[in-house]
């Protein structure tokens, strides 16, 4: 058992109204220091190539687009937020996505699409704003979803880093 | 011609001051926004208007807007005349503020106010006394514990801290030896060592208190304590009627910091400049005003609510003597006519 001897007050302590004036200059000298609100909209999240923002769509510097429509992102996908309609191409990988929606109210930033992808082609970018007016306009087609590569280029460098662990 | 020029002047004082007094009480729902965020290391609202300064507005438009409840079991006449009996009161004491010494209205004399009695700080305290009502029939009429609990809370300090709140006065009226606002007012003049806040410090201190006790406010917010009685009162409003008690309360903060800059700090007086005009006059009795309207504020985020029993027992056992024997001596030197 601990017994907590009670602090002695001093007269001053006693009197309680200086010590309510210390507690006075206290409150007023702090409303002048820093203030620690982020003005979000002005003031942007700071954002690196860790963020795992919304999945986009890695374009190649020739406008050609790197997925293959193998379907395992779909697969992958916990919330099934992806669908893809595969179709054929003249270009060398013989297999380009026709139709490759994800619906941004099911995805749950999970990143498993971008662990699954074997061309590196889904990528969780840093892009974290999601607002609309309806459901509809919140389904990203695959025109919505491209971004080039090289913007993605620091997002790929790190997964491959934290990859070769395994 | 006359009559129509006296009502015309009537009407136009009672429009600028009233006028005044709300928007004065807009303005304080967003410092107390504002101030209150500062002190967390907050900015407070800045995105309605410049810097945030149409917000009244905005959640006055909101107010107006929202839906009206009246519970079921409610006490519906009793209910929906609350917030008017809680509002009306703490405007009403207004109507003898003195302003400035000098009225700048057409063929009007006598101090800037819209009316002037001879026994104005009477009137005022009647009235301060009278909005307790618009508190309990809201409480009482909503039929809901912690709205009457809240109302209860209210109704036994405010009675508790009138007590002291009047005899603090009463020190100042013996010195005086007037029961007019005015001439409390000029009575203490430009020089600021004439002034009752330093004649008179104990009864400023007991005043000061009294007035956070007498308008709910922290520490002594009892009929509103979030933590313990949901809203207190007014648990049970909505809308509009939520806004008025709201607007009550602050018209009743203004009026209280009215009577303690004219009780104590000189009224309208300018310091070291007696002849000042109008205008000025008026320009210092709202500085010292909104210091004490921040004071109200920047006390809410420094002290912790009380316990009531210690409300209670600061008010019963602490105030009430101290306000007492201030007010024996104060009538003990003016008998023997060392002031």
């Amino acid at each position: 058992m601990v017994i907590v001897k009670r602090k002695e007050l001093s007269l001053s302590e006693k009197l309680y109204f200086p010590e309510i004036m210390r507690g006075l200059s206290m409150t007023f000298r702090a409303m002048f220091k820093k203030r620690v609100t982020r003005q979000y909209p002005e003031e942007p999240l700071p954002t690196n190539e860790v963020t795992r923002g919304q999945p986009r769509l890695a374009v190649n510097d020739d406008d050609t687009i790197r997925c293959v429509s193998c379907g395992l992102c779909e697969i992958a996908c916990p919330a099934y937020a992806i669908t893809i309609d595969g179709q054929e191409t003249d270009r060398f990988i013989e297999r380009e996505p026709e139709r490759f929606d994800i619906d941004m109210l099911r995805c749950i930033l999970c990143g498993f699409c971008e662990e699954a992808c074997p061309k590196d082609a889904i990528l969780m970018s840093d892009e974290l704003e999601l607002a609309d007016f309806s459901r509809e306009a919140l389904v990203y087609d695959i025109e919505m979803l491209k971004r080039p590569v090289s913007k993605l280029r620091p997002r790929i460098d790190y997964v491959y880093k934290v990859n070769e662990r395994w | 011609m006359e009559l129509l020029i006296t009502i015309g002047v009537i009407v136009a004082k009672l429009t600028c001051i009233f006028g005044f007094v709300v928007t004065l009480a807009a303005l304080t729902t967003l410092a107390e926004r504002k101030v209150s965020a500062w002190i967390q290391f907050r900015h407070g609202p800045n995105r309605v208007g410049p810097g945030g300064l149409l917000q009244p507005l905005a959640d006055g438009i909101k107010f107006i807007f929202k839906e009206e409840l009246v519970p079921k079991h409610a006490n519906k006449i009793m209910f929906l005349i609350a917030p008017s009996l809680a509002a009306m009161p703490a405007m009403m004491g207004i109507a003898v503020i003195p302003f400035a010494a000098e009225s700048p209205f057409y063929q009007d004399s006598g101090p800037l106010a819209i009316a002037q009695l001879d026994i104005s700080v009477l009137y005022v305290l009647a009235f301060g006394g009278l909005s307790i009502y618009g508190v309990i029939l809201g409480g009482w009429a909503s039929n809901s514990k912690f709205s009457l609990l809240g109302a209860l809370r209210a109704s036994a300090q405010m009675i508790s801290y009138e007590l002291s709140l009047i005899l603090s006065v009463m020190s100042i009226v013996v010195m005086t030896g007037s029961l007019d606002l005015v001439v409390i007012a000029t009575e203490q003049g430009s020089n600021v060592l004439n002034w009752n806040i330093v004649k008179q410090p104990l009864a400023f201190l007991l005043f000061l208190v009294a007035t956070f006790a007498e308008t709910n406010r922290h520490p002594f917010d009892f009929a509103e304590c979030e933590p313990e009685l949901v809203g207190g009162f007014h648990t049970e409003y909505s809308a509009m009627r939520f806004a008025l008690f709201f607007l009550g309360e602050y018209c009743a903060i203004i009026v209280m910091c009215a009577l303690t800059v004219t009780f104590f700090l000189g009224g309208f007086a300018v310091p070291f400049w007696e002849a000042a005009p109008w205008f000025v006059q008026v320009g210092a009795f709202i500085a010292k005003l909104c210091f004490f309207l921040f004071l109200f504020i920047w006390v809410r985020w420094t002290l912790p609510r009380f316990r009531f029993d210690q409300l209670m027992a600061l008010g019963w056992k602490r105030f009430l003597p101290l306000a007492l024997a201030n007010l024996f001596v104060t009538g003990g030197l003016v008998a023997l006519g060392w002031y």
